[in-house]
């Protein structure tokens, strides 16, 4: 339990930080986003910084990659007070990034994208750029093809570019933020050799993550970030107690285990069958292929998989967005035509999307008028809306699920994207429904939304069967009583969640391997 | 919002008549003498503030059905055509009924220009839902092509044998003719009028009391969320293109009736395009549209006094429209980011910056 | 028809389809950076007038084009300004652009109506102008129409083959992404539009100093929204821009001549068929681009670039 005090500086004394951030302030408006923070980064290390959405790793690294200047502090490059007014600046001083969602042009090919910024003359020669990019390819030993366009490629393949583009750059210092939500098991691992290949080359790694088990895998040297401060600093080897570790990162006690009461399974609310869907793309492989499931009241079945094996064409399939276009799917003890065509607005399905800003809810509406985005039909008599009882209903959902700030005249974008949830969630469960469709439902959150997030899907799966699609394994075997991988459209295994030896399996169901 | 809104709409009004003025100055005439023309013109007597309120009726009408498109982000930038169709449609019911009573032939000339204002506003909803096709570009070629239609029927099937070879309709018989409401006070003002209340006020209701006008709004945030909430997209498309087609076809048939009684070709003077403008400096509410419609179709007033007294093509007046229009979007910038550095809370999603706190 | 006269009628057709191009390919320009600009026809206004007057006060028919293209860019920057500085709409700005720019045109340009300009004389391409066929189509024209058959080469070059065109693309596909990179997305955006800007200024000069001899007023006549509906034909490539373009100028041109014949088809018939067949093109395109998605052949390269329409944020 006892680990090293706060300690600003760990690591070995005789070599000179790469760079040094010495009380680094910034503050957006009333939010101290950071406060005097002073870290170092070594040249062949791997540092961790661990913290939950919102504390401030985000805008510590944006001020490290030149997109925001401190308000207070300084940051030395090489012993060298720096002042970046530009992106550019800090790509000169040798300080790169990968950022969650990648900065990375779709529709040119990885040569362009990491020549992007970089070409040395006005003319460009793709054979030579071609060239030049796949030779920094072959010395790090990152498999690619330089002539690949980028919106073909998997995210694995995607994050390989983002790394060339540092490495082209001779970036000294590779910052990652969060570089495995988009990751299968693995490219995980895949990754992590690259990190330490990186490293022994003498390169700084800074690894920005909210996963403990990972961050403790890869990690030499771990800084806990929480509400903006610096909440201790160790070496990762000297971590005996992770749960200590993650104490420090949420300031209380983690729930580990989220309790579960035992449900008996209920009537049949879902049944798939055979379901198989090509898309549009008629020469391409089929979206899902043959997928069977049943889903019953009472349980919630976990979906894994890496992000779009299939997952998102399911969720329309069962939403009504997509037409089946063989086999069957049974919503309630209906088909999906007759279920869908006379769709009541409660006491059926409720679907609580990934894309929570851009889907669920419409940012410049007022909760109200999002409230009433799902449930409009509870509140029309015939053609007029009574918009004074969606006011009252809209409060209810507020209070009960503790959303904040609690004021219903407030636009959908001025909420965070935790207590959107939680206001999206307390919508849909309003509907009363008997099946569930959740996709991703904590991407993103910090862990006490997390838990309430849980809890509510637990209690919620008494009336209801609820239908999980999660890249969260924790969270798969959090919340599921049976769990679904699927991997380019087929179901590669359905098992109970106690099915311990299956879910060993699952890392290698999910990359295809059965 | 408070009172930052008025100051910025005021500073752009400023703006842009100084742009004016240069204008005036490039071209050869007395900059402030002109401006002062200009507002003395729209402002000055008791007849060019009626002159401003006729001019206004068929652009708040024309405004009212742009307005209900750009509710829903769709442009609709096709109210000129809709209007000539609109007048078309009138010009038949009236040449063809031409012998029965007003009580019957003012609603049949206003049906039909509402189903043909309507008909082709649908054209381009219909090729959007269908096969995707832009409706900015649509609508606005069938701008064109409506004036074209217009064109043609007055210089060729409909043309008045005693007109001496002009382009226009025999006068309308008298039955077909929107009275005017009190000639010895109110001048030329009609019985049009009524149109525009009766209208503002199924705007609003329909916005904000009902709930097809509750999904139209929700439906403004783009096709994926109207998917996901099961809102009627495609049904809304239609709706509000037909609905706006409807009342610039309506302001089409009243201005035919009630100012000129016959179609010629000087009935479009752009006031589909002067609609537009209206409704985004309104931002697309039901009040701040008929005030502005006021105020510019006064601007239009202003612009044919100065016409006469100074010599200037009649262009000074979209001049000043692009101007203001330009420089309110401008301003917009200050409402939207001076108070917080949030994003703005109009006008298409704006890419998000990444690594926000 | 004898072939002379059918001959006439291409060569007509490459004249009309000029002043599109150049329009054409500056559109194709801005919206590769990321801006929509509706104000096509109002900048092919008011430089077909820039071009005229630079011409009547000079005397150089180059120095009209100079003008004309510099009122393009001017104009569009005054677009560029209200989006990429102020992030107001993109399309509402480039209506008000069409607006402000016609009428400036009409204004300024009334008082002119009817004065004759000496403007670009054709003139024939030694060698190539006794070409069979191809040389009287092509080879007996003007300078204009010279430099606009190198002009789609030069903007693919300059998008694809340059760095400069490299980061604009970036640019207008994700603006992250090219910051990330180092490099300033609204500058890039800004000179893709003052560019393109530049091109439609040229489009819209051609009309005053070649395509006609006499000023007056409206020569624009909606080949702006023309252009802007060819740049969603040509799928943003500047090579099936020339295809767009010369299809639209044998539409004009054929319509003229079938005027000018003394048919007995009404005028306003006539004059209605490019604006229909620019709905038309819009329809094909679209249907073009659906089949190709279905049959995964061209992927997203029928697609508008990413970010198209969507202004920057920046903070800080």
């Amino acid at each position: 339990m006892d680990i090293a005090p706060h300690t600003p500086d760990v690591g070995p004394v005789d070599v000179l930080p790469l760079v040094r951030l010495a009380g680094v302030t910034k503050r957006f408006g009333q939010v101290l986003a950071n406060d005097d923070i002073s870290l170092s980064i070594m040249p062949g290390r791997i540092k961790a910084l661990l913290g939950e959405n919102g504390a401030g790793k985000s805008t510590l690294m944006a001020m490290l990659a030149g997109r925001f200047e401190p308000d207070a502090g300084h940051i030395e490059v090489a012993g060298k007070p720096v002042a970046f007014a530009s992106s550019r600046q800090a790509i000169a001083a040798g300080i790169g990034m990968v950022y969650q969602h990648f900065m990375l042009v779709e529709d040119m090919s990885v040569a362009e994208n990491v020549l992007l910024g970089q070409a040395g003359g006005f003319f460009l020669d793709p054979a030579q750029m071609r060239a030049t990019v796949g030779e920094l390819a072959a010395r790090f030993g990152l498999g690619i093809d330089p002539a690949a366009r980028v919106g073909d490629l998997s995210m694995g393949e995607r994050q390989r570019v983002e790394i060339l583009k540092l490495l082209h750059r001779k970036s000294r210092v590779l910052i990652f933020d969060e570089p495995t939500a988009v990751l299968t098991p693995g490219e995980t691992a895949a990754l992590f050799d690259a990190l330490r290949s990186m490293s022994a080359q003498g390169k700084a790694i800074v690894f920005i993550s909210h996963k403990l088990e990972e961050v403790l895998s890869v990690a030499d040297e771990i800084a806990v970030l929480r509400r903006g401060r610096i909440e201790g600093e160790f070496l990762a080897a000297d971590v005996t107690s992770p749960a200590d570790l993650a104490r420090r990162m949420v300031g209380r006690d983690v729930l580990l285990d989220v309790h579960r009461d035992p449900v008996p399974p209920g009537p049949l609310v879902l049944a798939v069958r055979d379901l198989s869907l090509q898309g549009a793309n008629l020469s391409g492989p089929a979206l899902l292929d043959h997928v069977s499931f049943d889903l019953r009241q009472g349980e919630v079945l976990a979906v894994v998989g890496v992000a779009g094996n299939g997952q998102q064409q399911l969720v329309e399939t069962v939403c009504g967005l997509s037409r089946p276009e063989s086999g069957q799917v049974e919503l309630l003890g209906h088909g999906w035509d007759e279920f869908h065509k006379y769709h009541d607005w409660d006491g059926a399905l409720a679907w609580v999307p990934e894309d929570r800003a851009g889907l669920a809810t419409c940012r410049s509406l007022d909760l109200t008028d999002n409230m009433l985005l799902t449930t409009r039909e509870g509140f029309s008599r015939g053609m007029w809306l009574d918009r004074a009882r969606a006011r009252t209903a809209a409060r209810e959902i507020v209070r009960e699920h503790n959303v904040q700030p609690g004021r219903i005249g407030l636009q959908a974008w001025q909420l965070s994207g935790g207590n959107l949830q939680k206001f999206v969630l307390g919508r849909e469960l309003r509907r009363r429904p008997r099946l569930l469709v959740a996709e991703q439902p904590t991407q993103g959150l910090d862990i006490s939304a997390t838990e309430a997030v849980w809890q509510r899907l637990l209690e919620a799966r008494k009336s209801m069967g609820v239908l999980l699609v999660t890249g969260d394994l924790a969270e798969a075997l959090q919340l599921a009583d049976r769990i679904l991988v699927l991997y380019r459209g087929r179901v590669m295994g359905l098992f109970p969640a106690s099915d311990s030896g299956q879910v060993e399996r699952i890392g290698a169901l999910m990359a295809g391997l059965s | 919002m408070g009172w930052g809104a008025p100051v910025v709409y005021l500073c752009a009004l400023a703006l842009s008549l100084g742009l004016c003025a240069l204008m005036l100055i490039l071209a050869g005439k007395p900059a402030l003498g002109g401006l002062f023309m200009l507002f003395r013109g729209a402002f000055g007597q008791g007849h060019s503030l009626l002159d401003a309120l006729i001019k206004a009726i068929p652009i708040f009408l024309c405004s009212l059905g742009v307005a209900l498109c750009f509710r829903m982000q769709i442009w609709n930038i096709g109210a000129e055509g809709q209007f000539a169709l609109g007048a078309v449609g009138a010009t038949w019911a009236a040449l063809t009924f031409g012998t029965l009573p007003g009580v019957v032939l003012l609603p049949q000339m206003f049906l039909s220009a509402l189903v043909l204002g309507a008909l082709w506003g649908l054209i381009p909803a219909v090729l959007r839902l269908r096969l995707g096709v832009n409706e900015i570009i649509s609508s606005l070629m069938l701008n064109y092509v409506g004036i074209l239609v217009l064109e043609y029927l007055v210089f060729g099937a409909w043309k008045d044998p005693a007109s001496f070879g002009f382009p226009m309709t025999s006068e309308f018989p008298p039955a077909a003719l929107i009275a005017r409401i009190w000639p010895g006070w109110l001048g030329k003002l009609h019985w049009g009028l009524i149109a525009c209340p009766l209208a503002g006020v199924a705007y609003s209701v329909f916005l904000n009391r009902t709930r097809l006008g509750f999904e139209l709004a929700a439906c403004g945030e783009g096709e994926r969320v109207a998917r996901y909430a099961r809102l009627p997209y495609g049904f809304l498309v239609l709706l509000v293109m037909g609905l706006g087609g409807a009342l610039s076809g309506l302001a089409g048939s009243i201005e035919t009736s009630a100012t000129l009684g016959r179609l010629q070709p000087t009935l479009m003077v752009g006031y589909g395009y002067t609609a537009i403008v209206v409704a985004w400096l309104a931002r697309l509410k039901p009040w701040p549209i008929a005030f502005t419609a006021f105020l510019l179709a006064a601007l239009r007033v202003g612009v044919e006094a100065m016409q006469l007294e100074l010599q200037i093509p009649a262009a000074f007046g979209q001049i000043m429209e692009g101007a203001i229009l330009l420089c309110v979007l401008a301003g917009q910038f200050f409402l939207a980011y001076s108070v917080s550095l949030k994003r703005p809370r109009t006008g298409p999603p704006a890419q998000v910056a990444e690594a926000r706190p | 028809m004898s072939p002379e006269l059918i001959l006439a009628l291409l060569a007509a057709t490459v004249q009309a389809g000029t002043p599109i191009l150049y329009a054409t390919l500056g559109e194709i320009i801005s919206e590769r950076a990321g801006v929509l600009n509706l104000g096509v026809e109002g900048i092919m206004a008011l430089s077909s007038f820039a071009g005229f007057l630079g011409c009547h006060l000079t005397g150089s028919a180059w120095l009209g084009l100079a003008a004309g293209g510099l009122a393009g860019a001017l104009l569009a920057g005054l677009h560029g300004v209200v989006c990429q500085v102020f992030l107001g709409n993109q399309v509402v700005s480039g209506l008000a652009l069409t607006i402000f720019g016609v009428g400036l045109c009409n204004f300024l340009g009334t008082p002119y109506i009817g004065q004759a300009t000496d403007g670009f004389h054709q003139f024939a391409v030694p060698l190539l102008a006794d070409l069979p066929i191809l040389g009287r189509i092509f080879f007996r024209q003007d300078a204009l129409v010279y430099l606009s058959f190198l002009m789609p080469a030069l903007v693919w070059f300059l998008l694809w083959r340059t760095s400069f065109g490299l980061g604009l693309r970036a640019a207008g596909e994700m603006p992250a992404a090219a910051s990330a990179a180092g490099l300033n997305p609204q500058r890039l955006r800004f000179l893709g539009v003052l560019l393109g800007g530049l091109l439609c200024g040229l489009g819209g000069a051609y009309l005053s100093l070649a395509h006609t001899n006499l000023w007056t007023t409206g020569l624009s006549g909606g080949r702006g929204w023309v252009a802007v509906a060819l740049v969603i034909f040509a799928f943003w490539r500047p090579g099936r821009a020339v295809a767009g373009a010369y299809l639209f100028g044998g539409v004009m041109a054929f319509q003229l001549r079938l005027q000018a014949s003394g048919t007995n088809v009404p005028s306003s018939l006539l004059l209605m068929l490019p604006y229909v067949l620019t709905v038309l093109v819009l329809v094909l395109s679209a249907a073009r681009a659906q089949s190709a998605r279905r049959r995964g052949i061209l992927g997203r390269k029928s697609a508008a670039p990413a970010a198209l329409g969507v202004n920057i944020e920046s903070v800080g």
